[in-house]
């Protein structure tokens, strides 16, 4: 793993660079893992060095949006955390339908469509996909339509496999992809209905009504500032008795939210928010 | 010369090596221990439970932001990076795996070298492949100390030789040595 490194002052006027130019503020991202999804792009991109990169992001408002895409964390699982979907399907997802049409769901998170297709699939199962409203915030133009062309790293199939036989799905899960040129393609009328949010560092956009937030294991590239920020629009846009997931690594405790939400599930994350 | 943190990685071969050395560490051992072993990701638990028996200090699996305390170790979770962030926070990540690992031995390494530099100890035990070694580099680089578990005793010597072969290792132990070493440490500040 021999890579380009950059200090701290170079990450900071790249952050600077960014917001100057587009208004995207990552200055209360973490800082390490910030760091290195730089240097990530740095060396991945053959720029010499942070100036480099600092050129490129003020000369092109198309590499920005690349840039966006690589320097969100991306890269996850279909299924990760099966036990967590089994829950979801076993204990959650009829109590938020029941009784009820269009109900909300929102992956509140960029990231590579991973989490949505677990979330179309679950849903498909139970017989439910086309009876909710599934809305997905994403940071980048560029993966938002990667996301609907159904394109998922074929690299991660087996561990994506594995993942939906350990969450027990009724189907096999090779039916929901098929292979071209190397490439799973997703089944995309998996995501046909589902509202795309294009989202900005700050949560600005949010929908209301929301029954079930998806926030997994975004918290982690945020400091504490950030994280309150976010955890309180998100928390707005649940309705008492809806429910918000984390990753299982993270928690409301020691934040601002810890008074608006019960812990449904402990091993998962789950929180249910309080209804007074 | 006093230290402010302990590394370890390890991965096959490596768990029956970290158990004996946590549980021969003095319930007063005054530094972090930072654990960073390759382990099946979708087993989350169980792994914990199985090093504190017999341990006499504390070990946890750490949540995101995770303040670090002497005389605790911290354990990285199944399926995420453990980085140590600067004020001594641990900072987890989901991004795609180093070396097919995540945890990865190197990442952790790289970014506690960072934080403590000179002020680290960074110890490779037994495992069959080279993550790690390059954690251990950057150690040595910063002005750390680098111990490697003794080849010769490891059940799997890929790990261990490539850290040698990449970085002039300050130790060699075996085992026994290393727990030694570590008993030795009295303090972290002069």
């Amino acid at each position: 793993m021999i890579r380009y490194e950059i200090g701290i002052v170079e990450t900071r006027n790249v952050i600077k660079t960014i917001f100057e130019t587009y208004g995207y503020d990552f200055r209360d991202y973490a800082l390490t893992s910030f760091k290195r999804r730089l240097e990530q792009v740095i060396t991945n991109n053959g720029f010499k060095d942070a100036d480099g990169l600092i050129d490129r992001l003020t000369n092109s408002k198309e590499y920005f949006d690349i840039f966006l895409c690589d320097i969100t964390p991306e890269t996850t699982e279909i299924f990760r955390d099966p036990s967590l979907w089994r829950t979801i399907r076993d204990e959650i997802i009829n109590d938020i339908t029941k009784g009820s049409t269009r109900t909300k769901l929102w992956i509140a998170a960029f990231d590579s469509g991973e989490e949505l297709f677990s979330l179309a699939i679950l849903l498909k199962e139970a017989g439910l996909l086309s009876d909710v409203q599934l809305y997905a915030s994403v940071i980048s133009e560029k993966t938002i339509n990667k996301i609907k062309s159904g394109r998922i790293d074929a690299r991660e199939l087996e561990v994506n496999d594995a993942n939906y036989v350990r969450f027990n799905g009724k189907r096999n899960f090779s039916d929901y992809y098929k292979i071209e040129n190397g490439q799973a393609i997703f089944d995309t009328s998996l995501i046909q209905g589902v509202n795309f949010i294009k989202l900005n560092t700050v949560y600005d956009n949010v929908p209301g009504g929301i029954k079930l937030a998806l926030f997994r294991n975004q918290m982690i590239y945020y400091n504490q500032i950030l994280q309150d920020k976010v955890l309180n629009q998100l928390s707005n846009s649940v309705v008492p008795g809806g429910y918000m997931v984390l990753g299982v690594k993270e928690t409301l405790e020691n934040t601002s939210m810890s008074n608006r939400f019960t812990l449904f599930n402990d091993p998962e994350k789950i929180y249910k928010k309080k209804t007074t | 010369m006093y230290y402010k943190a302990v590394i370890i990685g390890g991965s096959a071969g490596s768990f029956q090596v970290i158990t004996r050395i946590l549980h021969s560490l003095p319930p007063t051992f005054p530094l972090p221990v930072l654990l960073s072993l390759h382990r099946l990701k979708h087993i989350r638990s169980g792994f914990v439970e199985a090093l504190s028996i017999k341990a006499s200090i504390p070990i946890v699996e750490p949540f995101d932001k995770d303040q670090i305390k002497p005389g605790r170790a911290y354990l990285a979770p199944a399926n995420y990076h453990m980085f140590i962030e600067l004020g001594n926070k641990i900072a987890l990540s989901t991004e795609e795996p180093v070396n097919h690992s995540r945890p990865s031995i190197d990442l952790s390494f790289v970014t506690a070298a960072q934080v403590y530099r000179e002020k680290l100890i960074g110890i490779i035990l037994s495992g069959a492949n080279r993550d790690g070694a390059y954690g251990l580099k950057k150690i040595k680089d910063l002005g750390g100390l680098a111990i490697v578990q003794d080849p010769a005793e490891c059940q799997v010597k890929t790990m261990t030789e490539a850290s040698l072969k990449l970085t002039k290792a300050d130790h060699v132990f075996s085992t026994q040595e290393i727990i030694k070493f570590l008993q030795n440490i009295k303090s972290t500040a002069p």
